[in-house]
């Protein structure tokens, strides 16, 4: 659909949107398009000065005491993981960039930005500031066949999490890009989200250490060949509950094969 | 508390100013609690996105323009995104089921129209509102204070799911039309 010639349907589906009544895929992909177009978050901010007045016909409900106390935890945590984010200025800049991981999750070819994503997530911790050119001539042979994926923040587009998996094994390599995602007293669970709209299946808890492994129920064949996205919640320590997704969608990303 | 204010409290968040951000909370989050409330029609989820909303606030007040909207405006649409992203998930049970929570904030409602009317930031919309016609304008109330799909929608007012879409569809653009400056 040409969407972008279409201001009428612009129009319509920003109202929806803002309203509410656009659901489902159609909100995802509304808010992908919002992502990558000004002009519609123009329109969509127009209609949120028109309904969000409604707003005051709702009465005010005082809130617990701790939902303050929890707001004020987080951002302290955040403020404190940001003054610990000691990575080097060199990595640092191709971890920010975003052309670079807006390459890497939305091509399904990005085999060279795959390569320097993967070579850097198997990379030993370097001590020092690797330098890029470095990494890209290490021949790409060396590589196994692997999925990949790269969570981030829907709002700021931020890359905050790498998961890889070869082939044939169980074995889920992560990767946290970004300290400040850690919250205190909650956990953040990986789901696999199947093509479809099928139940998500759980994956594991993010782990507190910046790299680590998750144990997968088979081959990454197996368990991740029909999974074109993955997602974190945001979940009660010790993971969700009821074996289902039950806080907030943080962060998500395309789950990629790599071969 | 005046939008102006509102406004100098965001600008002081966005330079991590935490006692600006704890006023700003103190002078917002009643209503944001209400919004959330509302949709969610659970307290724990209304809590938890309540909570999340603001830690987004914090993170993201310098990107607040405020020749664009008002700081409520904008504060309110983070609330009611979070709160239709949580609507989203899969697998979502039913909240409040008996309808207690709805109940209990109805008491305490003396109808969205008429406490819109309170409000100077809501003449216009409620002024608006008022001009539909009875459909539509049920319609789009029901979606926007109780983020209602378009299916639930159809469910509530038993009517066809079409005839539900079109009156959303032109109670909005009726709405455009209305508040447009002349």
């Amino acid at each position: 659909m040409d969407f972008r010639h279409k201001p009428e349907l612009q129009d319509r589906l920003a109202a929806e949107y803002v309203l509410g009544t656009l659901r489902g895929p159609a909100r995802a992909r509304f808010r992908h398009w919002l992502r990558e177009d000004a002009g519609l978050r123009q329109v969509v901010q127009a209609w949120e000065v028109r309904l969000s007045p409604l707003a005051a016909g709702v009465p005010a409900v005082e809130p617990p005491r701790r939902v303050w106390k929890a707001i004020e935890e987080a951002i302290t945590e955040r403020q404190m993981g940001a003054g610990r984010a000691t990575q080097p200025a060199a990595s640092r800049g191709l971890w920010d960039s975003l052309a670079f991981w807006r390459n890497l999750g939305l091509a399904t070819s990005g085999a060279a930005a795959a390569l320097l994503a993967a070579l850097t997530l198997f990379a030993p911790e370097a001590p020092g500031p690797a330098p890029a050119p470095q990494i890209v001539r290490v021949p790409a042979e060396t590589l196994p066949a692997s999925y990949f994926a790269v969570l981030s923040d829907p709002r700021t587009q931020k890359p905050v999490l790498m998961v890889a998996a070869a082939r044939h094994s169980d074995q889920l390599m992560v990767k946290r890009l970004d300290e400040s995602i850690v919250v205190a007293e909650r956990s953040l669970e990986l789901w696999a989200l199947p093509a479809g709209g099928g139940a998500p299946r759980s994956l594991g808890l993010v782990a507190a250490q910046a790299r680590h492994a998750l144990k997968l129920q088979g081959p990454a064949d197996r368990t991740l060949g029909e999974i074109p996205a993955l997602a974190i919640s945001l979940e009660p320590v010790g993971g969700s509950p009821t074996g289902a997704p039950t806080g907030p969608v943080l962060y998500t990303g395309p789950c990629i094969k790599y071969w | 508390m005046e939008p102006d204010d509102l406004a100098a409290l965001l600008a002081a968040t966005a330079r991590q100013d935490r006692t600006a951000f704890e006023r700003l909370y103190r002078a917002s989050s009643a209503k944001l609690f209400g919004v959330a409330l509302r949709i969610l029609r659970r307290e724990d989820w209304a809590e938890e996105v309540l909570q999340d909303a603001y830690v987004s606030i914090w993170n993201r007040a310098s990107t607040y323009t405020p020749g664009l909207s008002a700081p409520m405006t904008w504060m309110t649409s983070i609330v009611r995104n979070r709160c239709l992203d949580w609507l989203r998930r899969p697998q979502m049970e039913v909240a409040d089921e008996d309808g207690a929570i709805v109940e209990a904030t109805e008491s305490a409602w003396s109808g969205p129209l008429e406490q819109l009317e309170q409000s100077r930031d809501a003449q216009a919309v409620s002024r608006c509102l008022k001009a539909l016609e009875g459909k539509q304008r049920q319609a789009v109330m029901l979606a926007f204070f109780e983020g209602l799909s378009h299916t639930e929608l159809a469910g509530r007012m038993r009517e066809p799911l079409g005839s539900v879409k079109t009156w959303v569809r032109r109670g909005l653009m009726r709405l455009k039309t209305c508040l447009s400056p002349a």
